[in-house]
């Protein structure tokens, strides 16, 4: 079964709108000690701030630096405007993976939880450090693979990599 | 107290002595582990849930019906898993419909969200339920003169009103938390940045790496002796990431970074060996030698 459901975590009209209200005044990216990890990156500076490169972004789901948003909610934290950046940017990575522009660091992740129940691949040195420390063997497990069929994630991942 | 043991995968697969140490001593403070079968990643947040949210609610789901079957709790060692999966609780607590749209997907492996467990990381326990002065009791070894930068993380942090567990921008719990044990807490620049794990995995190395050397920069001008962490993928950076970061950027200090249950072990009188020191990427002689003096 699956389930047509347009569901997403944040309504994408709401944050769409609040982005259109996004003042430039970049005080989310201004404090280094507390501000947004992803203006360490090399084109960012106090004038072309992270969040204007994701808001101003004309198809702002293909746009590649979404990617480097870590969801820390330090822009939604200092956004005088109440912008929530963070809220915009997620929305996007969920149309990405939709249009099929998501890196193979989430696409390869989603298929990896889905198949296995776990993130992180299960390595034959991790077995042997639990072994060591007495701790229980790992287990797959397959329910996880109903639900992404039940909300049609298994069968865009399988589109994904026709 | 009796909790459904969330061991999340990332301490599993790559940091199995944080779970060891975690099972070796919660117990001893009177909390009580049940292991649950079925558990699977929380999903993790940036890589999963928000690319697919229906998916990721569903999952977490799961894992919080797993615990209600069970009539416990969930404990977690991990910002990341708390952070998804108290978002998805309280979401699907707060709204019916989405609670049986979620429903109607988990019928499909016999599991249903009821709403009645509490989601709860392990410092949040601590805090709240065992208790500082609980810990005080329990200290054999008092920390004395170590001092210690503490490292909160974002996850557990933001959002407040969710996570409820400190102040996002002036975090003070981890203080009290080292502290009770008593090392001496220090106040540092950069002390809410991110550890930029997530920027290195899923973004920019370099900015990662750019960012964690003004963060160490900072604990280390404050004059830290180590780090504390209560996060497995803070650790996971602060030690391996900072491993990587020091050669780039040529850093002349090392900064061990323990995650806070190994503090509470050495404290209680466990050796760095049995807290598995051994197996973090950076350690140093002056920390071993002033942690061996304090520990005599």
């Amino acid at each position: 079964m699956v389930l047509n459901v347009p569901y997403t975590y944040h309504d994408v009209k709401g944050v769409t709108e609040a982005a259109e209200i996004c003042l430039r005044c970049g005080v989310c990216c201004a404090v280094p000690e507390y501000g947004c990890p992803a203006q360490y990156g090399p084109s960012y500076s106090p004038t072309f701030t992270y969040v204007y490169d994701c808001l101003g972004h004309d198809e702002p789901h293909r746009n590649p630096s979404i990617w480097q948003c870590v969801s820390c909610h330090k822009c939604e934290e200092t956004c005088p405007y109440e912008v929530r950046p963070i809220h915009f940017i997620e929305a996007m990575k969920a149309r990405a993976l939709e249009a099929g522009s998501s890196p193979e660091s989430i696409t390869g992740e989603l298929e990896q939880v889905v198949e296995t129940g776990y993130a992180f691949p299960l390595t034959a040195n991790a077995e042997r450090q639990r072994q060591e420390l007495g701790l229980e063997p790992l287990k797959a497990t397959e329910e996880l693979r109903r639900i992404a069929e039940a909300t049609g994630l298994l069968g865009l991942l399988g589109r994904l990599r026709k | 107290m009796r909790f459904s043991f969330f061991r999340g995968c990332f301490i599993r697969v790559r940091l199995p002595h944080v779970e060891k140490v975690a099972t070796t001593i919660l117990p001893e403070l009177g909390v009580e582990l049940i292991s649950v079968e079925g558990f699977t990643c929380c999903p993790e947040p940036i890589g999963f849930t928000v690319n697919h949210p229906l998916t990721g609610l569903a999952v977490s789901a799961r894992n919080i019906a797993l615990a209600e079957e069970q009539g416990h709790d969930i404990l977690t060692l991990c910002n990341g898993c708390t952070y998804t999966l108290k978002q998805a609780n309280e979401s699907l607590k707060a709204d019916p419909e989405l609670r049986d749209r979620v429903n109607e997907v988990l019928a499909e492996t016999g599991h249903q969200f009821k709403g009645t467990a509490e989601v709860r990381h392990f410092a949040q326990v601590l805090i709240d339920q065992v208790g500082l002065n609980k810990i005080k009791d329990k200290v054999d070894k008092p920390l004395t003169g170590l001092r210690v930068a503490s490292h909160t993380g974002c996850h557990i942090l933001s959002p407040p009103e969710v996570m409820g567990f400190d102040d996002p921008q002036v975090p003070v719990k981890l203080d009290a938390m080292m502290d009770a044990l008593g090392a001496t807490p220090l106040d540092y620049a950069y002390k809410t940045q991110c550890c930029g794990w997530t920027l290195s995995n899923y973004g920019d190395r370099n900015a990662a790496a750019r960012l964690l050397g003004d963060k160490l920069a900072a604990m280390h001008g404050a004059g830290a002796d180590s780090v504390n962490v209560i996060c497995p993928q803070c650790l996971a950076q602060l030690d391996t990431g900072q491993s990587l970061a020091a050669r780039s950027l040529k850093l002349e200090f090392r900064l061990p970074t323990l995650f806070y249950i190994q503090y509470l072990a050495l404290a209680m009188g466990r050796s760095l060996a049995e807290v598995g020191y051994d197996r973090h990427r950076v350690r140093d002689p002056g920390f071993e030698e002033k942690l061996g003096r304090i520990l005599a």
